[in-house]
């Protein structure tokens, strides 16, 4: 529940603004300022992230194999992202290529992480605006809300899930925030064939569980007309571009492949490997943010507006599933023409990530039999030793928030000279900070502001999953939102909390 | 220790890239090396509904981290309880706290830890890529590992 401690003059409301504010004990997260005119209506929404200071000069001087490890540290949430993407950065650094058998146990490792994380955010991140529904009052927009909703059981079965799909990525790779997996050229650990048991079984819950994931968001969502018709409603819709990876046959893949964009009509309009990110992605600067905004090199930036003209483009899984011609898996597919067929081709609607996030679930889960199943998955043929003197290394996954680039240039002795990062928020801010200003100015009105208008907001860029400060932990229990309307002068007028 | 595990956890959080926000980590591994044997010390980079998974089977648990109030000196330490975050209501699912993840473990019938103790230390630099900690929190962190081990050895002669 809001509350309003202070009074505000009929004066004092003219030009106000309005700050969003997800505060936690321990370090920043995102937040919104909301200007607004003398009339009440939104001026403009500035979506904020704090900055992360000194990762470049922190890298340089290292050796290129430490990355691997570095970089999965950086991020508690897609630690295996960054460990996946930074390997295959050290496979093109060495100019090598691992051996079939690496290649099935890393393509096996990123889809078990897929699967566990997509889970954590339909049920526990997301859930609560998907599942529970927007318009739930504030204390059933959790979890619980979720369990009511969807069944007392649905807790213990996504914990217990998780935490078998995170035993077996910690049978091969040991730490799950801590990886030492993926070697330049292979990985560190094979899988034994005593485990194999084990893994398919593992397997064979995991499709059970996405399977039955599908089953809930079509009993609950799906069968809501409501909520059908929020999802596919004007708020939460942009025409942008849309990017993400695929395999030979252009189908949707996690793990590998080339990179492909289509444009707002969904038709193709690149595709390129990792390696030449530099053509296509650029990255914008604005003043009042820390974060720079991606954009099509070759459309160019066109401010923050929508349509073939401007270079802003989505990844993570909406932009997935239109970036692809098809998904790499049966069930997937099927899932997914019921997706296009309802919503239409390409999608716009930025909360259809939710529907697409159980989609890709099920294709992780569906993938995961198969290379468990494959029999190469035990081979003992697990690396390729480098031998190439290195000079420059570019690899790519796709992060469950979307494509993820990492790019090192090092000396004749592997030590960095240089390390970029494109992050998958990054790449989605520019529409992600669309999305929020059309969402604040679609529901602020003559100055009206309520919890349930904020949430409405907050679902916004809840539906990208994003994740800002690549660090996030935090002491658990007090992350009170605090909205402070001020005036031009800066002093606040009314300060909310709950 | 009354745990149905037998034993007691102290969970350790923080980003060891991210300067003083690892001030836990490096209080665990000192204490790994002085706890009781009933103690098992996890160190950990991820947050909210993932805690649940490492807290699950025990009834102690001792959690060390970084806080900053900017109310008190760099190198305080700072005592909560599970009671100091019971009437929060958390704005955002990506934020869960330790009230949501007792409502979880109760509503899904999981065993959650009956007696929890928060440690936090009051840092200054948590926001540049380094491994250093700074001067005031590397000076009070033998401070921590004691406040700490006060903590366990009061719980095993209540138990």
């Amino acid at each position: 529940m809001m509350q309003d401690n202070t009074a505000a003059s009929p004066a004092q409301k003219k030009r106000r603004r309005i700050t969003v504010d997800p505060i936690t004990r321990l370090e920043g997260h995102g937040k919104i300022d909301i200007f607004l005119d003398d009339k009440g209506e939104v001026e403009r929404a500035l979506f904020q992230v704090p900055e992360l200071r000194g990762f470049e000069v922190f890298s340089v001087g290292r050796p290129a194999e430490d990355m691997p490890q570095i970089t999965s540290r950086i991020c508690g949430v897609c630690p295996t992202a960054h460990h996946m993407a930074s390997t295959k950065a050290l496979d093109d650094l060495y100019k090598v290529t691992p051996p079939p058998t690496a290649l099935l146990l890393r393509e096996l490792i990123y889809n078990m992480f897929m699967l566990e994380d997509h889970a954590l955010h339909v049920y526990i991140l997301g859930g609560p605006d998907f599942i529970v529904g927007p318009d739930a009052p504030a204390a059933k927009r959790n979890v619980v809300g979720v369990i009511e909703k969807a069944g007392l059981e649905v807790g213990k079965r996504v914990i217990s899930m998780r935490r078998r799909l995170r035993e077996c990525i910690a049978m091969l790779g040991g730490k799950v925030v801590h990886p030492v997996f993926g070697l330049p050229g292979g990985v560190a650990r094979g899988l034994a064939s005593d485990d194999l048991a084990h893994f398919r079984e593992v397997a064979r819950e995991g499709l059970d569980f996405a399977r039955f994931t599908l089953q809930i968001l079509r009993d609950i969502v799906l069968a809501n007309d409501d909520y059908v018709a929020l999802i596919t409603g004007d708020t939460y819709t942009h025409r942008t571009y849309y990017m993400g990876m695929v395999d030979d046959h252009n189908r949707v893949n996690f793990y590998d492949g080339n990179i492909r964009v289509v444009d707002p009509s969904g038709d193709v309009y690149a595709r390129f490997p990792a390696q030449n990110y530099l053509d296509y992605v650029a990255e914008h600067v604005e003043p009042w943010s820390y974060v720079k905004f991606c954009y099509l090199k070759p459309v160019g930036w066109n401010g923050f507006t929508e349509g073939a003209e401007s270079g802003i483009y989505s990844v993570a899984p909406l932009a997935r599933l239109n970036a692809a011609q098809a998904m790499a898996t049966e069930e997937a597919q099927k899932a997914c023409d019921e997706y296009f067929a309802t919503l239409g081709q390409p999608v716009h609607h930025t909360l259809a990530n939710h529907w697409a996030r159980v989609i890709e679930m099920l294709q992780a889960a569906e993938r995961i039999v198969e290379l468990v199943h494959d029999p190469a998955i035990t081979g003992s043929e697990i690396r390729t030793l480098p031998t190439a003197i290195p000079t420059s290394g570019i690899g790519a996954v796709e992060a469950p928030r979307g494509t993820l680039f990492h790019h090192y240039e090092t000396d004749e002795k592997g030590v960095l000279t240089k390390a970029n990062l494109i992050v998958a928020t990054q790449n989605n801010s520019a529409r992600m900070a669309m999305s929020v200003e059309k969402a604040a100015k679609d529901l602020i009105h003559n100055g009206e502001v309520s919890d349930g208008l904020l949430n409405r907001i907050e679902m916004a860029f809840r539906a990208y999953d994003p994740c800002h400060a690549c660090a996030t932990h935090a002491l658990p229990g007090q992350m009170p939102l605090i909205v402070r309307l001020r005036g031009i002068d800066g002093a606040v007028l009314q300060e909310y909390s709950r | 220790m009354t745990g149905p595990n037998g034993r007691a956890l102290v969970l350790a959080m923080g980003n060891d890239l991210l300067g003083d926000d690892a001030v836990g980590l490096h209080a665990a591994r000192m204490l790994r090396c002085v706890a009781p044997g009933h103690v098992d010390v996890v160190e950990t980079g991820e947050a909210g509904f993932a805690l649940l998974e490492f807290m699950h089977g025990y009834d102690h648990v001792l959690i060390l981290d970084a806080i900053q109030t900017l109310e008190c000196q760099p190198g305080s330490i700072l005592r909560y309880s599970r009671e100091d975050f019971t009437a929060l209501l958390h704005p955002s699912p990506h934020y869960a706290g330790l009230p949501d993840l007792e409502r979880l473990a109760r509503q899904s019938g999981l065993h959650f830890p009956t007696h929890i103790a928060i440690l936090a230390m009051e840092v200054e630099e948590m926001r540049h890529i380094g491994e250093e900690l700074s001067p005031a929190v590397a000076s009070a962190l033998q401070h921590f590992v004691r406040d700490a081990l006060q903590v366990l050895i009061s719980w095993n002669g209540v138990s």
